[in-house]
């Protein structure tokens, strides 16, 4: 079973977040102060620790994670903070976090990008073709085929599936496809992704006897052969 | 008193005033001194020389004719009603008896001297003070001649009696100086200080009254006053923004509770709640974002990006951002094209820039009809680096250009939106030391987002 730490006073929020994750199959550890924590934090092996930042005391919780880094833990950290600023999740980001996450967030956010944090601490180094059912995918050549057909695909079109293959059978969200594949740190106002993901599907998807691309109402998209599992949305 | 003297003391238009008048009456004091001490030295002088002469004079008079002649001249030249209140003539005989003279002879006058030195005597039966030079003649009597100084005394007296009271008026008309000046001065920056009290309580609206003289109390009252204007407008600025805010975060939270108590009260919650629900986290995420966005405004408008500027190629921004809104574009009918300049590049923050543009497609994809064109450029043009966004929409009317970019404002309500997406494009655009242009394209809009040139 995977491990959690989560550091969070506020006793409704963490029990939201626990409740939450523990739906999803973790074992999650509620720590509500401060030097608890950080001894938690240091003695014991997590898969993930969620942290929040403003602590009783007026203690930042990034000093936990800074402590942490201090004797060379590589435990993925998502931080959660009202702290919205870009120089706040900037210096969250240098304190050595691995996502930055602001309040208030949908518990499915938060969920998506501790999986992403997950994966990408653990890379899947050097793959060069994906299957999935029948859909090929040539990550070097960059090319894309179905039921032996070749897909044409623009490049930012083949980012976008790349991506959520890279996830594949975990929700993504429209945050994290616009951070990933335009680099974008802001929300349009227009539903852009939604789009992309319509025109990426009617090509990949068209015709197609079993569907790939999947929409999570109220989260995001995500690929898998199966259909969405379901996941609690908000 | 001296907590009073303390008091004016702590007044610099007092202790300057008074400074100034200790200054004059020093000044006045030495150049008095050094005029008396010239003064009667010249005196002095003149009538240690008369005495020499005359003392010559009379020695050799007495070489040639003898005591008993000079006796007889001495006696005539006190006579002669010339200079008798203050000349000295005394001849002594060898056996210490006066032979002719004015002077009562006491003891150790007789002794000669080398020049000429001050006595104290008595003079035709009259007590004063004498220059005298004493002569040893070669018959062993002693000529005594001199001049009584007692009127130079008192001259000299008077003289410095008018140097210590002038010295003194002089002071007490610094003090007085001193005391009138601060008043004036007192009186010109109390009007400010009242002023300044009322601003204090939050009175915004008092300005300090300039006076008809032109000097620099009037023109340091004008700055205040322009001072004043500027918060005053800044103030009505962020009262302005705070109650837009406050009803455009009021509105959707009344909503929300509306919808919650319907549910609450349905005939049949149960069947109610679950779409009174879904309505709710929609609005509740839409007012997130509202949040967040007015929040970055905020900090686009603080500034301190600034420290993380880099270089931006205007290029790769706005194909990023047509390379994200082409299957919104595509979806709608609309189409996009570009025309890029060679190199345009700024000094900014590529995020920031990212976003200004894409907001400027967003409401072009946004307010162009399908069939409609989008066309991007970039432009360097000497001195600035221009981004424009070009379509054959709807437009802006000319009189609703100016309150475009204001926060919440929304030229068409039924459109999706906030009303905070040219509002940030004009923020990021003031960061960047550039502007927001509005420009009509008869029909349609072209937004210039102009930028300075690095090193411009």
């Amino acid at each position: 079973m995977r491990r959690c730490l989560l550091i969070e006073d506020d006793v409704d929020n963490a029990d939201y977040v626990a409740r939450g994750l523990r739906e999803l199959g973790w074992a999650v550890s509620v720590c509500h102060d401060v030097l608890d924590a950080v001894g938690r934090a240091v003695d014991q092996a997590w898969d993930v620790i969620v942290l929040d930042r403003m602590l009783p005391n007026e203690v930042d919780g990034l000093s936990i994670l800074r402590t942490v880094r201090s004797i060379g833990r590589r435990t993925p950290v998502v931080v959660l903070s009202a702290l919205a600023a870009t120089d706040e999740r900037v210096r969250g980001l240098k304190a050595g976090c691995d996502d930055y996450l602001t309040k208030p967030f949908a518990f499915s956010e938060l969920a998506a990008r501790i999986e992403a944090v997950l994966r990408r601490s653990q890379p899947d180094e050097a793959v060069r073709e994906m299957h999935v059912a029948d859909m090929k995918v040539d990550l070097i050549a960059r090319s894309v085929e179905r039921a032996g057909r070749p897909i044409a695909l623009q490049p930012r079109e083949f980012r976008l599936l790349a991506y959520l293959l890279l996830h594949q059978g975990r929700v993504v969200t429209r945050t994290m496809l616009l951070e990933a594949v335009w680099d974008y740190r802001f929300d349009p106002q227009t539903n852009v992704i939604d789009v992309h993901i319509s025109r990426l599907r009617s090509k990949i998807d068209k015709d197609a006897p079993v569907p790939l691309i999947h929409t999570v109402r109220g989260v995001g998209y995500t690929l898998s052969p199966a259909g969405p599992t379901r996941e609690r949305a908000g | 008193m001296s907590s009073a003297f303390a008091r004016w003391w702590s007044s610099i238009a007092f202790r300057q005033a008074l400074i100034f008048g200790a200054l004059v009456v020093v000044t006045m004091t030495v150049l008095l001194v050094i005029f008396y001490v010239q003064t009667v030295g010249v005196w002095q002088r003149r009538i240690d020389s008369q005495i020499d002469t005359t003392t010559q004079r009379l020695v050799n008079y007495h070489e040639k004719r003898g005591s008993a002649a000079l006796a007889t001249h001495i006696n005539s030249l006190l006579g002669d009603g010339i200079d008798s209140d203050t000349e000295v003539y005394t001849l002594v005989g060898s056996d210490g008896h006066v032979v002719a003279g004015n002077l009562a002879v006491t003891g150790d006058i007789t002794s000669p001297t080398h020049g000429i030195s001050e006595h104290r005597v008595v003079r035709a039966g009259r007590a004063s003070t004498s220059r005298l030079r004493v002569t040893r003649l070669d018959d062993g009597s002693t000529l005594i001649v001199g001049r009584d100084m007692q009127d130079q005394h008192e001259l000299q007296q008077l003289i410095r009696g008018a140097i210590l009271s002038g010295a003194i008026v002089t002071l007490l008309m610094a003090v007085v100086g001193a005391l009138l000046f601060r008043r004036q001065l007192e009186r010109r920056i109390g009007t400010i200080r009242e002023i300044a009290v009322h601003i204090e309580r939050g009175d915004l609206a008092q300005r300090v009254p300039i006076s008809a003289q032109q000097d620099e109390f009037a023109r340091l009252s004008r700055d205040i006053n322009a001072m004043l204007d500027r918060i005053h407008a800044l103030m009505e600025g962020v009262r302005h923004v705070s109650n837009t805010i406050a009803h455009n975060i009021r509105t959707p939270l009344s909503r929300v509770l509306a919808r919650l108590y319907t549910a609450q009260n349905a005939a049949n919650p149960a069947q109610a709640l679950p779409e009174a629900v879904g309505a709710v986290i929609a609005e509740i995420q839409d007012l997130n974002v509202v949040f967040d966005k007015l929040l970055r405004i905020a900090e686009v408008e603080a500034g301190a990006r600034r420290q993380t500027f880099g270089a931006v190629s205007l290029n790769a921004v706005a194909v990023n951002a047509l390379e994200l809104y082409d299957a919104v574009a595509e979806a709608k009918g609309l189409t996009l094209t570009h025309t890029l300049d060679v190199q345009p590049v700024v000094t900014g923050d590529g995020d920031l820039l990212a976003n200004a543009v894409a907001n400027l497609i967003d409401n072009a994809v946004k307010y162009t009809p399908s069939g409609g064109t989008i066309h991007v450029d970039t432009r360097c043009e000497g001195a600035s680096v221009t981004l424009s966004v070009r379509d054959n929409g709807r437009g802006i009317p000319a009189e609703e250009r100016t309150r475009v970019g204001a926060r919440f404002y929304r030229l068409d309500r039924t459109l999706p939106g906030w009303g905070l997406g040219l509002a940030s494009v004009l923020a990021i655009a003031r960061l960047h030391g550039g502007n927001l242009q509005l420009e009509d394209a008869g029909p349609g809009l072209i937004a210039r987002l102009v930028l300075p040139a690095p090193g411009a």
